[in-house]
């Protein structure tokens, strides 16, 4: 007896695993991977158009008999629906393979779509499973999703990939654009503050880009540049933001990595570049007479690296002379970015946020007309500046 | 039909004939000339059973001597004929025989008997000798540093082989017969004082209960005292090096050596045991601590690589790094098969090849290598039947199946693998997560000899972590294995 309600039991495990049928197995070879994702609007209706960057595997790997011949290392594929998700499903009647997004490393916002306000878009990024938060967020900028995400790049195979990159290393060294990932978007349109998101722009010739033969010249023509800050209002693309005024945002938001900072040198126009290394900022907001003054704190450190007049570096008189430019040309970047922001009533650095954190009994009374509070809000930029490091002469040899 | 059914109580009650050995015949006969004829049917008038008649004494009286020929030593028996002739065989080295069973067996061993007309017994003197194997380098867990000597068939070699590392009195021998057709000499070795009592006894006792005709190697006694036939780990150690040994009677373990096999038992065991290598105790602390994680971090591989390979690109793809994946994708394209079928293909292309490395005669075996190592890395690409990747996932696993010192485990990690596999296949790594829970469950449940079988994990004891998963130096080695030796665990006096 003891051995027959064994046996049954094995019987019984066996068959309660064998039929759950490798529940949610997937092959390789039947997925295509999305590595960026784009989403238009289709002109003169609410229908969404979803763009996506497939991965085309073996031209990409550099394993024996892989690149054949001509074959584009990413395709795009499109569908279009009134819903994301339903543009995502309905794209299956054109891709062979099985979408699969776990590794789409890049959303592209068309501008049209984004002037007319992306908030209800993101809903399917955070409730869906297949889609994921840490995505980096571009915004076209005088085209559309399709087009950007249609580019090759000689050296990124997977243009987006390059995108991507091209997006982090700018803003940790040039500091005009900055990094978005699709949470921090959703935190921002949920939050108090409002978003910005790096823009993406054509120069030349869009229709070239998807082709093979853009790659067979030393010269792109044409290729992809990140462009300037894309300011939101409730949603809403409102104003692109570019050169210092970008940059001023980077420093209030605290998230100056380094850039290059030119300065005068006695009568000589922007001679003396300084590389900014640190930048650490604070912002106390404070409620006077029921209007909000904005302290905002920089505390950075730089070096020289570049000097086309001549300086005695070894006076510190000098370099003190120089902490000072620096200090001036940040708060001049710093100011112009507040000013822009509250001229369109953009809170995109979360002054609100701030305010509510560290205040929250004043924020309840001003919470209502914030908007407008932010706008006419007094701003008083502090910059501390140091140059720490000469680079590696002391004279320079123009005399 | 019994055979069939293993839960069925063992009856050990219906003995075959084993053979005239066993049967309890009379004593010996008077006349020497009844006696010899007597041996000659019983042997069956075998050509290698030498009797020597002659004369001794002055008064010339009939005698013979037996003996098997190749299990004596030819001068130790014309010296003892010689003597036997003058009456001049001394008590110390020569036993009498008065029972024809004990004087079979004792020609069987090697012994020459003396008898005498007119006398209903025998002198039985210790001849044994006959080629025997040399003791010469082990072929298995090879150390770069240690003794170079390793077993031989021969029982008498191997327990001086053991008393030769271990001078004291307390190491005792107990020595006892099995198998009823082969009269196998089984010796079990301990450490009074230090080996735990009941578990000697237990062994024993377990010893004793064999009843089988033949008993030709120690794996066959190690099948019969296990405490589980259908677990797949071991629970029972061997090994053919007696520094091992040695060093295992001294943490209180026992050993049974057998009589024809190089291969001594070792118990109790728990399972890290096993990757535990003598050379451990040989290099200094702080490399061989690195090299014991290392064979631990190669059991998980062996036992868990193409099981996480095939989990995570077939189940959980967004796991892998982009780059990785992408890599990974491009390979897969055009292998036309399922991941679990491609790592089944290669395992057993590997598991063949590696049984026939081992039955092989040695002449072939590099070209067979040679092939082998051709059809898992290039042609089986190429041919597109299998991915790169899987190549190297099933390599990697097979070269860290190797570091584990004790093949009896190295074989049971080979079989748990492929149950891993089809779990993770099935249910990607929920399932590897859930068998693993059942392998664990098992071992916690597993005992060996009485000794839980994950000790000193589980149950922990902090002393023995020393000498675990790492090992510390040997001034901080107080003690011995606490459950193993429950009498007398420490090794040395501490100072303060």
């Amino acid at each position: 007896m003891k051995v027959k309600w064994t046996v049954r039991s094995i019987h019984l495990l066996a068959v309660l695993i064998l039929l759950t049928g490798c529940w949610n197995s997937r092959e390789l070879q039947e997925l295509a991977i999305v590595s960026a994702v784009g989403i238009d609007l289709v002109p003169d209706s609410d229908e969404y158009r979803v763009t996506f960057q497939v991965i085309n595997p073996a031209t990409i790997s550099t394993i024996m008999g892989g690149a054949s011949g001509n074959v584009t290392p990413v395709t795009i594929y499109t569908g279009t629906d009134h819903t994301i998700f339903g543009a995502l499903r309905r794209a299956s009647q054109k891709v062979p393979r099985q979408l699969f997004f776990a590794h789409s490393q890049l959303l592209v916002i068309g501008e049209s779509l984004a002037k007319s306000g992306i908030s209800e878009m993101l809903d399917v990024f955070d409730r869906s499973h297949e889609l994921r938060l840490n995505t980096t967020v571009l915004v076209t900028r005088g085209t559309d999703a399709q087009s950007v995400l249609s580019f090759l790049d000689p050296l990124e195979k997977v243009s987006a990939t390059g995108l991507v990159e091209m997006t982090r290393i700018t803003s940790e060294v040039w500091a005009e654009n900055v990094e978005v990932q699709v949470f921090d978007l959703i935190e921002s349109i949920t939050g108090i503050g409002e978003s910005i998101i790096s823009g993406v722009r054509v120069i030349g010739d869009p229709e070239e880009g998807g082709k093979n033969k853009n790659l067979e010249q030393t010269k792109l023509m044409p290729y992809l540049s990140i462009s300037g800050i894309a300011l939101f209002k409730d949603g809403k693309l409102k104003k692109w933001m570019n050169g210092p005024e970008a940059r001023g945002i980077n420093w209030v938001r605290d998230k100056m990595d380094g850039t290059i900072i030119n300065i005068d040198c006695m009568d000589k126009k922007e001679a003396i570049a300084v590389e900014i290394i640190l930048s650490k900022t604070k912002v106390s907001i404070e409620l006077r007479h029921g209007l909000p003054i904005f302290h905002v704190h920089i505390k950075e450190e730089g070096n020289l690296t570049e000097i086309n007049c001549s300086l005695d570096l070894s006076s510190r008189e000098e370099i003190e002379k120089l902490d000072k430019e620096v200090s001036k040309v940040t708060r001049d970047e710093v100011t112009k970015a507040i000013k822009a922001a509250q001229k369109q009533k953009s809170d995109i650095f979360d002054f609100g946020g701030n305010l509510k954190r560290t205040n929250p009994k004043a924020w309840k009374e001003v919470e209502k007309e914030w908007d407008s509070l932010f706008a006419d809000g007094k701003v008083d930029v502090q910059v501390e500046a140091h140059i720490r490091r000469t680079g590696m002469r002391l004279k320079p040899h123009l005399k | 039909m019994s055979f069939w059914n293993p839960f069925k109580q063992k009856q050990h009650t219906d003995k075959t004939t084993n053979g005239d050995i066993n049967t309890k015949t009379s004593d010996i006969h008077l006349r020497l000339s009844d006696n010899l004829d007597e041996i000659r049917k019983k042997l069956g008038n075998s050509s290698d059973i030498v009797i020597r008649q002659f004369e001794c004494g002055s008064s010339r009286i009939p005698a013979a001597a037996v003996y098997a020929d190749g299990l004596i030593d030819k001068e130790m028996v014309d010296d003892f004929v010689m003597h036997s002739m003058e009456f001049e065989v001394s008590s110390h080295t020569e036993k009498k025989i008065t029972n024809s069973n004990d004087l079979l067996l004792s020609i069987l061993s090697g012994d020459t008997i003396i008898l005498i007309d007119g006398w209903a017994a025998a002198i039985c003197g210790n001849t044994r000798g006959g080629q025997v194997r040399q003791v010469t380098e082990p072929n298995t867990q090879v150390t770069i540093r240690g003794p170079k000597e390793s077993f031989t068939e021969s029982i008498g070699t191997n327990v001086a082989l053991i008393r030769r590392k271990i001078k004291n009195t307390n190491l005792w021998v107990d020595t006892m017969q099995l198998g009823e057709v082969t009269q196998t000499d089984i010796s079990i070795m301990y450490i009074k004082g230090i080996a735990n009592d009941k578990i000697v006894q237990e062994i024993k006792k377990r010893l004793k209960d064999i009843h089988t005709d033949s008993i030709l190697e120690s794996g066959y006694i190690e099948q019969f005292i296990e405490d589980s036939n259908f677990s797949l780990f071991p629970t029972v150690y061997n090994t053919e090096r007696p520094d091992i040994v040695a060093g295992n009677l001294l943490e209180g373990r026992i050993a049974i050596l057998v009589d024809g096999t190089p291969f001594v038992l070792i118990a109790p065991v728990s399972f890290f045991m096993y990757f535990q290598s003598v050379e451990d105790y040989y290099q200094r602390f702080i490399v061989s601590s690195m090299i014991r994680l290392l064979r631990y971090i190669a059991l998980l591989i062996s036992l868990f690589g193409p099981s996480v390979y095939i989990a995570s690109i077939t189940f959980h793809q967004e796991m892998i790094p982009t780059q990785l994946l992408i890599s990974l994708a491009a390979q897969r394209e055009g292998v036309p098969f399922p991941a679990l079928i491609e790592a089944l293909i290669m395992e057993f292309t590997f598991e063949i090849l590696r049984e026939a490395g081992v039955r092989m005669p040695r002449a072939i075996g590099q070209a067979v290598s040679i092939v082998g190592a051709l059809v898992l890395g290039q042609a089986a690409v190429q041919a597109g039947i299998v991915s790169p990747a899987m190549v190297i996932v099933v390599s990697i696993t097979g070269i860290s199946s190797f570091t584990t010192p004790a093949f009896s485990m190295a074989l049971s990690v080979r079989a748990i693998r492929f149950l891993i596999m089809f779990s993770a296949a099935i249910m990607g790594f929920y399932g590897i997560a859930i068998i693993s829970i059942i392998l664990i469950a098992h071992m916690c449940g597993l005992r060996s000899f009485g000794i839980p079988y994950l000790t000193p994990l589980a149950p922990f004891t902090l002393e023995d972590q020393k000498d675990t998963l790492i090992r510390f130096p040997m001034k901080f080695l107080f003690s011995r294995p606490r459950l193993i030796s429950q009498k007398n665990t420490k090794r040395m006096t501490r100072d303060d």
